[in-house]
């Protein structure tokens, strides 16, 4: 085995629900003269897990050939990957990130709906799950057992969470549950068994392992939940994923031959872009803002963010193809109809999502398909970050009650984002939903490699670092997000643009617009801020002063639309505006 | 590069799997001849049950509940019989909820079974058996012509194909179903309506093959008894004319029509079979390159649907209207009208 110094070129698979993507990574500056890793070669084909393939590896090796066209190196022989590189061929690492497997199936039971089960939620978005349903009594005196019995025999799933009761709180109702949940083991196959994962009421530990040990597996963590006012999700996080990796990543049919090339084990996706985010919180050092991630793939979004030593990850199991017809069921069309700067009917956007959820690896072709997609993705986005928000403690960085945390910068990542056919329509999206305040930088991961870097620092954190500082991620812009209320045009903001090369631009953000100011990438400006006393920049209400802005593709932004971001109720007007803010942003 | 496909071809060898739902039993052998009516494989459908708490019924302690109970474990009920009664003044009954066995008593409570369902799989096609799993369910060879849909309400049969339209642009209407229809797989080119339907169920028609339905209808279909597929997925436009020429060719014959599907996780597509008697005809190549002159169809934009052939494959990048900038290739739609269309959003017709 190649030891971590020898490392010159490592291979990343990633394999998502819809595409299989490689990317290969090098020492540009070649053996011991240097260490200046850069992405040299990327290709992509469709993931090959579900039928007619049935095998994962299938999809690396279609991305291998094609990478082999593109770069002219062999790295496929005598059916494997050819490693250590030798000469012109083969590289020295491969890693394997996964997302594409089906989540873990997943039953929440539990007590009180805003205590324990709200915890139980929480634990499960951290890693790959779908809840298939929650157990709990509603409000009903009589325990509905028959009906939770069912429930869990007709499901079948893969794990059933039980949580209820604090340390030393219920016991009958929590005992309740675990009846029922074993008589309905019971009644499956016992390949069929679901694992029964115990966080509720530590005092009950013995008397459910004695009920349940003989029927299933259980395993006993610490509460969720084990005082009224505390929330303990960790174990039963590290437990829910220990239980994908083994059950849905490392089973699924071709992981055996990718572990078979790889020195690592298979890494979830999510996992692989929290470490991104965690490592550009270190290197930012600064503790009166976090950093935000966001990846929205075409099956799930995830919400990685990270606050001074505390990293958080969010998974919602909902993505730009698989899931908005499951959201419109319990949201409506409204509230995507209402991104649209064109009219729409009901039934055209209903039809564009079934089609997009038959074929997940389209593309949007006209103008009104592409509106359609970023409505999708402002939603989901919204709706991971309100699932994501309660489990984050930003500290210092939580200054605006009920806005989002000062988070600088922000990375965008996942097909849904970086595949928008301009960079203003990615940064508008993303302004749409996340709502930043203060002062951000957009960097957007226009190779889709952030979830690559990720599982590179588990090999090489130097190979990972060099990559990231040599433009794998490149900056939107700086973005100024005043927070306050004005009348619309009111001046918010007078700000003074100094450039490195001595120019200066003065300027104002008017309440309601978005303005753009010419600043490049890669170039500098010492900013003069002077918000109006109603608003705030991240620095006090009505407070200015000299902040370093960097440039970026779309530019130098002041989103000056007030927060939270209201759109006009009336259609006429909320499309009028809505093609404004496009058209300012170069969409 | 990858183009995914669907296969629509006149004459080809496929294997269809037809598996159980959960393990059973298979009732043919491998290497055995079938018809589409036989029963292949059967299974168990887990019984309804349910817990009768006794001793909050009676109202009396658990340990108690053994001295009122009126029947012993194993015993069948049926249902209203008593299963234990308190008496005396103000004496309580408890009654059994629902027909079934007495399966398991405990803790003041009965376990009460209903009889178990058994679930019959069909062939669907005539064929061979090629593959066949002791619990799990069989694979059947059969030639013909195979059709991959797009949408499909879960539902199978197979009857005789009836095109009761002249394109693929007109929609079977209540006057295509007439008493010639009871029985047959109806196949039409644009979607349908809530009438069509009524006329259909009442007319007992034994499937529809249409381009498209809207989302509105798609509870409505998943509620009836007979297969409803649909070749461009969920859409108001028409049939692509491919799929439409091949069926009309097709008219009269005997069809197989699965309108089940999992596109996600298991990826499970219906399809329709029309089984021919002949033997070794080649299965499609699906790693056929496409090159100019390759039969695809459009999946997005203005031409969603529309089917063609490539007739350049140019080395830049296409423009699209939203301003993306990517590799793509030229579709002569034929009647001198050309789409450009990138990869992604193309499908091979094989």
């Amino acid at each position: 085995m190649t030891d971590e110094r020898s490392i010159e070129s490592i291979l990343v698979a990633d394999c998502g629900t819809v595409f299989t993507k490689l990317l290969l990574l090098e020492n540009v500056e070649g053996g011991a003269a240097g260490q200046s890793y850069r992405f040299v070669a990327q290709a992509e084909t469709l993931t090959t897990l579900n039928p007619p393939w049935n095998d994962l590896s299938v999809g690396v090796v279609n991305a291998l050939e094609e990478l082999e066209q593109i770069t002219g190196r062999r790295l496929y022989g005598a059916g494997r990957l050819i490693t250590p590189q030798r000469g012109l061929e083969g590289v020295d690492a491969f890693a394997v990130i996964l997302s594409a497997p089906e989540p873990l199936s997943l039953v929440i039971a539990g007590l009180v709906r805003e205590m324990s089960l709200e915890s139980a939620r929480r634990a499960a978005s951290g890693t790959y799950t779908t809840i298939k349903t929650i157990l709990s009594r509603e409000g009903s005196l009589n325990s509905p057992q028959t009906t939770w019995s069912r429930t869990v025999r007709d499901i079948a799933p893969d794990v059933v969470l039980l949580v209820g009761g604090v340390d030393g709180g219920a016991r009958r109702p929590v005992m309740e549950l675990a009846d029922a949940i074993a008589l309905a083991a019971s009644m499956l196959e016992q390949d069929q068994r679901p694992v029964v994962l115990y966080a509720g009421n530590a005092e009950l530990r013995p008397q459910i392992t004695k009920l349940m040990g003989d029927i299933t597996h259980v395993e006993v963590v610490d509460n969720v939940h084990p005082t009224v006012d505390t929330e303990h999700l960790g174990p039963a996080q590290t437990a829910l994923e220990q239980y994908y990796i083994e059950g849905r990543m490392n089973a699924a049919p071709g992981a055996e031959t990718l572990l078979a090339w790889s020195r690592l084990p298979l890494l979830p996706t999510a996992t692989a872009f929290a470490r991104v985010v965690e490592y550009l919180c270190h290197r930012e050092g600064n503790t009166d803002r976090g950093v935000l991630g966001i990846d929205v793939g075409a099956a799930t979004t995830t919400v990685a963010a990270s606050f001074e030593d505390r990293s958080y990850v969010t998974i919602y199991d909902k993505g730009i193809a698989y899931g908005p017809l499951e959201w419109v069921q319990d949201h409506g069309t409204a509230p995507l109809l209402q991104w649209l700067p064109e009219e729409m009917e009901e039934e055209e956007l209903l039809v564009l999502l079934h089609n997009r959820e038959l074929r997940p690896w389209t593309i949007p072709q006209d103008p009104r398909e592409l509106w359609v997609e970023q409505a999708v993705v402002r939603e989901m986005l919204r709706s991971a970050l309100d699932m994501a928000r309660p489990t984050w403690d930003p500290g210092k960085a939580n200054v605006l009650p009920g806005m989002l945390p000062g988070v600088d910068p922000i990375l965008i990542s996942g097909g849904g984002l970086v595949h928008m056919p301009r960079p203003g329509q990615a940064l508008l999206v993303t302004l749409d939903s996340l709502q930043p305040t203060g002062i951000s930088t957009i960097l957007l991961d226009v190779n889709r490699a952030a979830p690559a870097l990720g599982a590179v620092a588990g090999l090489k954190p130097l190979a990972a670092a060099s990559a990231m500082e040599s433009g794998t991620l490149i900056s939107l812009g700086t973005v100024i997000s005043p927070v306050g209320k004005a009348r619309p045009g009111e001046v918010v903001m007078k700000m003074r643009i100094v450039y490195e090369d001595g120019g200066t631009l003065n300027v104002e953000a008017r309440y309601g617009d978005i303005e753009i100011w010419p600043l490049l990438p890669g170039q500098k400006a010492t900013l003069e801020l002077r918000p109006s006393r109603r608003f705030d920049v991240g620095l006090g209400f009505g407070r200015g002063g000299k902040v370093q802005a960097i440039g970026g593709l779309v530019g130098l932004v002041v989103d000056a639309r007030g927060r939270p971001l209201v759109l006009p109720e009336d259609p006429e007007r909320r499309r009028r505006v809505l093609h404004g803010w496009i058209w300012d942003v170069g969409g | 590069m990858f183009i995914p496909y669907s296969i629509v071809n006149p004459l080809t060898t496929v294997r269809i799997p037809r598996r159980l739902p959960r393990p059973g039993e298979v009732l043919v052998r491998l290497g055995e001849a079938v018809e589409a009516s036989r029963i292949v494989a059967q299974t168990v459908e887990p019984a309804d049950f349910c817990i009768v708490d006794v001793a909050r019924e009676l109202n009396v302690p658990v340990k108690k509940v053994k001295a009122y109970l009126k029947i012993e474990r194993g015993a069948a009920v049926n249902e209203g019989d008593v299963l234990a009664s308190r008496g005396g003044l103000g004496g309580q009954v408890c009654r059994a909820p629902i027909t079934g066995t007495i399966m398991g008593s405990g803790r003041g409570r009965l376990l009460l079974e209903a009889e178990p369902q058994t679930i019959h799989v069909a062939a669907l096609v005539p064929g061979l058996v090629v593959e066949a799993s002791p619990t799990e369910g069989v694979v059947i060879e059969s030639t013909g012509a195979f059709m991959q849909m797009g949408w499909g309400n879960g539902k199978e049969a197979f009857g005789k194909l009836r095109v009761v339209v002249r394109s693929p642009r007109h929609p079977i209407r209540t006057k295509h179903i007439d008493a010639a229809a009871q029985g047959a797989i109806l196949v039409g080119g644009l979607h349908f309506d809530e009438e069509t339907l009524g006329q259909a169920i009442a007319m007992q028609v034994r499937g529809m093959i249409v381009g498209g339905i809207p989302p509105s209808m798609i509870p409505r279909l998943e509620a009836v008894e007979f297969p409803v597929v649909t070749t461009e997925g969920i859409s108001t436009a028409p049939m692509s004319q491919a799929f439409f020429d091949l069926l009309r060719s097709l008219d009269g014959r005997e069809v197989s029509v699965c309108g089940r599907m999992r596109y996600r996780w298991g990826a499970e597509r219906p399809y329709v079979l029309v089984p021919m008697p002949t033997r070794g005809a080649a299965p499609v190549n699906p790693e056929t390159p496409l090159a100019v002159g390759s039969r695809v169809r459009i999946l997005r934009g203005p031409y969603t649907g529309s089917s063609g052939v490539v007739s350049d494959i140019p080395k830049g990048l296409i423009q699209l209207e939203t301003s993306a900038r990517l590799p793509g290739v030229q579709v002569d739609l034929g009647g001198k009208e050309f789409a450009m269309v990138p990869f992604a959003n193309l499908e091979r017709l094989l």
